[in-house]
């Protein structure tokens, strides 16, 4: 089905090469997260997948046709949310789909009752279907995010990329954020593609990761294969002491992890 | 407005068909395949969408009928208009040759005098003066009244013309006015001054606003004399309140990260100004300079008009005289000037303001055939 096929992925700005030549293939209803550190590329990736910025050169296949530009089929998630401030939830939530209806419909807000449904639903799928009148602007980070969320899924994406989505958010919002996103993932079977730089939220939620390091990648595999030294290797030289803590030990100690994992990178 | 809620009531064709993402199919009546929860928050914002439909009504209406007040204030009940006079008084400004009356069958097709213009703007030198430059190229050069050399034989605005001296008084106006402006505008800051203090700035910029450059002109008239020169200073005086005012505005909506930084580093105010404020602003700034004085280059037409020179003065000559065929080659003198003023400024603030690598000014002039080219297909 929605099937991510990409192939010698390379993007240059100027001298810098933010991608280098990077392949994989992702098949469809995978979770799959993109590690690294700032400026490794992760962005760029999801902007190309997005089709937001165009390639220098190499090939994005997703559904078996080229990205050359947005589709709607592909919801993307921002790490600023991109959400307009000025409306509610509801209406930034509706306006996911406003690819399906015409401009004045849109505008007047004149969609069909199911499009209006799906925007309830969409938001109840994220947990804020008692804020859906409030103004976006006055919702905290994690509820704005929330409603990126939302508005992605209005979208009936087959495809859910996000970027970065809990960068900006406290440990606790940010793990809500990636709840939300999970389920929304499950319950629709949808193929995520979402980057991350925090290891252990990764690694509580990935079920497939992709390293990578100065644009090249440096690691692709499952859960099983996320070992410290696939970190160290992504990370590079860094302090990983203490970074992961065993599945079986218990949230008390995951939360410990936090701390370090945020006081390490 | 009103026909959205007759639109609620009524199924999409889409809807009846289709299985929702939960599995069931939706019938015509409220949300059925939807939960209660879905149900009530979904009535919630249709009484909310009702209010305020029939509180937008209730403005459009109060709109129309202040519009209708202003139209007859404005006399608009009253006109003696005339399609006719309109068209007849058009033929003063568009001069006709007519061609082909020896074609049987036809009475001939009007062309327009697109020559009487181009004399006329030869004549007096509108856009152009082939005196200046001449002896620049001439060998050995003489050396021997640099004033001359400089200002006459290279003169940069002079070689332009009638429009030399309008773009003069803009570009000059501008120059003078921009320190002052910013002066003004970074101390009518509320971030700046005090609250009732930086109301002493605003108020004074609010005040040379509220007269319009071409009652400055006349002002200045009586400091300088009647020309130019009256045109430029008051220019630039009302570049102090124009553009000071943007940059106020652009003041108030910078972010108070870099400010608040920079005052932990043991700043002093004008120091926290510059490195937390104004660097905040600086491409914005040139851009809104690069505006005004496009603004400015059209006021120096304007103020022309009062007998300051450029074009603004040939256009109130020509049609003192009632020759209304050259003021319309005058018109498109002031046409073509301010487009390329214009177009100028725009590109320039639009190659400010881009976040891509900038590129170099040979591929800017080099690479733009290829880049139209590249717009018309996209």
């Amino acid at each position: 089905m929605s099937q991510i096929v990409v192939d010698n992925l390379t993007k240059t700005y100027g001298d810098t090469v933010a991608l280098d030549e990077v392949s994989f293939t992702v098949p469809s209803g995978e979770f799959v997260i993109v590690l690294g550190v700032s400026g490794s590329g992760k962005s760029t990736l999801l902007r190309c997948l997005c089709g937001l910025t165009k390639p220098t050169a190499g090939d994005i296949n997703i559904d078996d046709r080229p990205m050359t530009q947005p589709r709607p089929e592909i919801a993307m998630i921002f790490q600023q949310h991109n959400i307009v401030g000025d409306m509610s939830a509801y209406s930034n939530a509706l306006s996911g789909g406003v690819n399906r209806a015409g401009f004045l419909k849109s505008i007047f807000q004149l969609q069909s009752k199911a499009e209006k449904q799906r925007a309830l639903e969409a938001l109840e799928t994220v947990g804020l279907l008692e804020e859906a009148e409030q103004k976006a602007r006055r919702m905290s980070g994690g509820q704005q995010q929330r409603v990126g969320i939302a508005r992605a899924l209005v979208q009936r994406p087959d495809v859910l990329l996000a970027d970065e989505p809990v960068a900006s958010l406290d440990p606790g919002s940010a793990q809500d954020v990636m709840h939300y996103l999970k389920d929304a993932s499950n319950e629709r079977d949808l193929t995520t593609f979402i980057s991350l730089h925090q290891v252990n939220i990764a690694r509580k939620f990935g079920q497939r990761f992709i390293g990578l390091h100065d644009g090249k990648k440096v690691f692709d595999g499952y859960r099983e294969d996320l070992t410290l030294e696939a970190v160290d290797t992504i990370y590079g030289d860094i302090d990983t002491d203490g970074m992961f803590v065993g599945d079986e030990q218990s949230e008390a100690d995951s939360s410990e992890s936090d701390r370090q994992t945020e006081a390490t990178l | 407005m009103s026909t959205h809620d007759e639109h609620e009531q009524e199924a999409e064709p889409e809807s009846g068909r289709e299985p929702e993402p939960d599995g069931g199919v939706k019938q015509s009546k409220p949300l059925e395949s939807a939960s209660a929860a879905i149900n009530e928050q979904f009535e919630s914002i249709k009484a909310t969408r009702r209010r305020r439909a029939v509180g937008w009504l209730g403005l459009i209406a109060g709109l129309a009928f202040l519009t209708a007040q202003g139209l007859v204030a404005a006399e608009f009940d009253d006109t003696d208009f005339g399609w006719a006079h309109f068209y007849s008084r058009l033929g003063d400004y568009f001069p006709t040759t007519t061609y082909f009356e020896f074609i049987p069958g036809i009475p001939g097709i009007p062309f327009l005098d697109v020559a009487t213009y181009w004399e006329f703007m030869v004549q007096l030198e509108l856009l152009y003066d082939p005196d200046i430059g001449g002896l620049i190229f001439q060998f050995p050069p003489n050396f021997s009244d640099i004033y001359a050399f400089f200002f006459q034989e290279m003169g940069m605005f002079a070689i332009f013309g009638e429009a030399g001296i309008t773009l003069a008084i803009g570009f000059v106006g501008t120059i003078f006015g921009f320190p002052l402006a910013l002066l003004f505008g970074v101390l009518g800051s509320e971030r700046v001054t005090r609250f009732p203090f930086n109301f002493i700035f605003r108020a004074t910029m609010s005040f040379i606003r509220a007269v319009p450059a071409i009652v400055w002109t006349l002002i200045f008239v009586a400091l300088v004399g009647l020309g130019a020169a009256a045109a430029t200073v008051a220019i630039a005086f009302n570049t102090i309140g124009n553009l000071g005012r943007l940059f106020v505005d652009e003041l108030e909506e910078i972010e108070d990260g870099p400010i608040e930084a920079m005052t932990t580093t043991g700043a002093n105010k004008p120091q926290i100004v510059v490195f937390g404020m104004l660097s905040q602003v600086r491409t914005s700034f040139i851009a809104w300079t690069l505006y005004i004085f496009e603004i400015n280059v059209r006021a120096a037409v304007t103020v022309g008009v009062v007998g300051a020179g450029g074009l603004g003065t040939v256009v109130v000559n020509q049609e003192n005289l009632r020759n209304f065929e050259n003021m319309m080659a005058t018109l498109i003198a002031i046409f073509i000037l301010i487009i390329l003023v214009e177009l100028f400024s725009q590109r320039l603030r639009a190659r400010l303001r881009s976040d891509e690598e900038r590129m170099s000014w040979r591929e800017l002039l080099f690479g733009f055939p290829k880049r139209f080219a590249d717009s018309m297909v996209r």
